[in-house]
């Protein structure tokens, strides 16, 4: 199979996964209790403004005719609009957007400099102090949830150094000094657990590398080892890292919802769990549907990436 | 290998003894492996004996809040915002996190086990489609299924269990799957279909004390993750009823009180961190002893 069929398969599988996605978010907010009309008019209302209102939402149709009508929007863009502000659901996606990917993806960058070096090293000196004090270090990781080490954060640094924000995010067009500062400690928070985990298959991809017979054939030509470890070795440990990066992208955003909460920045997180204390369900639906969305493109990317840095890679051989 | 079937290994009412002989030997020889031990036996005791080692009735209020500092004779922990003993609340928090991590396992691993088994087993178009559904699985994040399930269902204990469970199906059913594949070609498979066993027996009597290992091993590392992820829906306020006391739920109550009674929040999250921490060590312990690959899909 060549690489245009095996894009090609990869992008009906991601159409198929979309639809998936759709069909089950519209049916799980439709059977979140409660009549959308009624919440919207709040108390007592009579049934005649309950009806006005459910003929203008759409919701006196028959469910099938509502979810073809939904499709339909979908195709062409439009999301709807927030049943407690009237505002259009893209329009406040876009406004968090900002501080969640900053968030997001420093903290994507921050796990990858802790724990790339410290995966190889510890590979490298395996049963060594070095490998003792990385794979400590990645354990912690692995065990601490993200928000709380927001909050260990916020009381260790934000109340000593009065220069680095513990609360609310700042633009980056107010400035790239504020914005860095502002989003350094929910980075933290989010990047060290992920972090623990990559740091933990960089090692076990690394010390398998290593036991390979091409690195033991390059070392007995005599290459410096260095070289061996960094032309030959990386890059095939980083193989299963960069295959799964879609799936901590999972971790990552799992871990900036309760973040924000902590530093009380206005973002993804904040914006779903307040529609559904808020019974919002245009908002709720729009917010999963932008993330699943997010993440089937972020797997074809990885994908992508992957085809890239394994140019021995069959297309569509075993799954 | 040894994780594959012995037969000479012995069974003690159909467990297999060899596992256990393996993991035993592994504790005496790596430290970790010891403290994994001594952290999960010092939880599973505070947790199964809370009602009887809890200093305090765990909603008793005094009415004075924030009244006693960390460390005093009467509450070794503090008390809360309501003046709640934080120790006792901590106790009855451990049966929370425990019921749900282990639950929430257990859904996720016999619903994965079974469509696992299914797919392995029979192949082709039940594969395909049960394999297809696990990967749309795979391909979206835990938290925003068990905040969907959650919002849905409601508040509760059982809720909890399945919305955090249900991101684990697809583990167990690749785990099960790709390890049914593995040995389904070996001679004692052959022997067994050739000597007319059905189906069934041959999927429990043959297949499935291959497949034990992987999963207990997969078991254990989901459920020091379900507990984070127990803690994280009580952090935002959708996890079991608000007044239960759980690790996650007593962290975010104490979040606002941060700067007057940095305990409330801290002593939680250290409890978290070291069970969880005693619970993938434990893991890490069992991997070592059943010579289990870390499985790819973290």
């Amino acid at each position: 199979m060549g690489l245009r069929t095996y894009l090609l398969k990869r992008l009906v599988h991601a159409v198929f996964v979309m639809f998936f996605v759709v069909t089950v978010v519209f049916a799980a907010v439709r059977s979140i209790p409660g009549d959308p009309a009624r919440l919207m008019l709040g108390g007592d209302v009579d049934t005649e403004t309950l009806n006005a209102l459910r003929a203008e939402l759409g919701l006196d149709a028959p469910l099938y005719i509502q979810y073809l009508r939904w499709l339909g929007r979908l195709l062409s863009g439009n999301l709807g609009e927030s049943i407690r502000t009237g505002e259009p659901v893209l329009a406040s996606l876009a406004q968090v957007a900002g501080p969640t990917l900053s968030i997001a993806g420093l903290g994507m960058v921050i796990a990858l400099v802790i724990a790339v070096p410290t995966g190889i090293l510890s590979a490298v000196k395996r049963y060594e102090i070095e490998d003792y004090l990385s794979t400590t270090v990645g354990f912690f990781g692995i065990s601490m949830p993200a928000f709380w080490i927001g909050i260990v954060l916020i009381l260790l640094i934000g109340v000593n150094v009065p220069a680095i924000p513990t609360f609310g995010y700042t633009p980056i067009n107010e400035g790239v000094v504020a914005w860095l500062s502002s989003i350094l400690l929910p980075a933290f928070a989010v990047g060290f657990p992920y972090g623990g985990i990559l740091m933990r298959m960089m090692r076990s991809s690394m010390l398998e590398v290593l036991n390979e017979d091409y690195i033991r054939t390059a070392q007995a030509k005599g290459l410096p080892t260095n070289l061996v470890l960094f032309k030959h070795g990386l890059q095939n440990a980083l193989i299963p890292v960069v295959t799964l990066a879609g799936i901590f992208l999972a971790v990552v955003l799992g871990g900036v919802v309760a973040v924000e909460i902590v530093f009380g920045i206005r973002g993804l997180g904040r914006l779903l769990i307040g529609s559904i204390n808020r019974r919002d369900f245009p908002m709720i639906q729009g917010t999963v549907l932008v993330i699943a969305f997010v993440f089937v493109l972020a797997n074809i990317v990885v994908d992508l990436l992957y085809t890239m840095i394994n140019p021995r890679i069959k297309y569509g051989g075993g799954d | 290998m040894s994780s594959r079937f012995d037969a000479d290994a012995g069974k003690v009412f159909g467990i297999r003894t060899d596992l256990l002989e393996q993991f035993i030997e592994t504790v005496r020889r790596d430290l970790k492996a010891k403290v994994g031990v001594v952290i999960v036996t010092l939880f599973l005791f505070a947790a199964v004996f809370a009602p009887e080692l809890a200093p305090h009735d765990p909603m008793a209020q005094d009415f004075i809040p924030l009244s006693q500092p960390a460390l005093s004779a009467e509450t070794p922990l503090g008390t809360d915002s309501y003046g709640r003993d934080l120790l006792s609340r901590l106790m009855y928090g451990a049966r929370i996190s425990l019921g749900v991590g282990l639950g929430a396992v257990v859904f996720g691993a016999v619903t994965g086990v079974v469509l696992g088994l299914l797919a392995g087993f029979y192949g082709g178009w039940i594969d395909d489609v049960l394999m297809r559904g696990v990967d749309v699985m795979w391909a979206f994040p835990w938290l925003l299924i068990a905040i969907m399930l959650v919002s849905i269902f409601g508040q509760g204990v059982w809720n909890v269990v399945i919305a955090v469970g249900f991101a684990y199906i697809d583990d167990f059913a690749r785990i099960t799957r790709g390890e049914v594949l593995s040995i389904r070609e070996e001679e004692y498979m052959l022997a067994a279909e050739s000597v007319g066993l059905g189906d069934l027996e041959i999927v429990f009597e043959e297949v499935f004390p291959n497949t034990v290992a992987p999963i207990i091993v997969q078991f254990t590392v989901l459920v020091a993750r379900a507990m984070l992820a127990e803690a994280t829906l009580s952090f935002l306020g959708l996890g079991v009823k608000p007044s239960t006391p759980t690790w996650g739920a007593l962290l975010g109550q104490g979040r606002d009180f941060i700067t007057q009674a940095w305990w409330i929040s801290i002593i939680p999250g250290i409890l978290i961190m070291i069970t969880v921490l005693g619970i993938n060590l434990f893991g890490d312990a069992l991997r070592d002893a059943f010579d289990v690959r870390e499985v790819d899909a973290e």
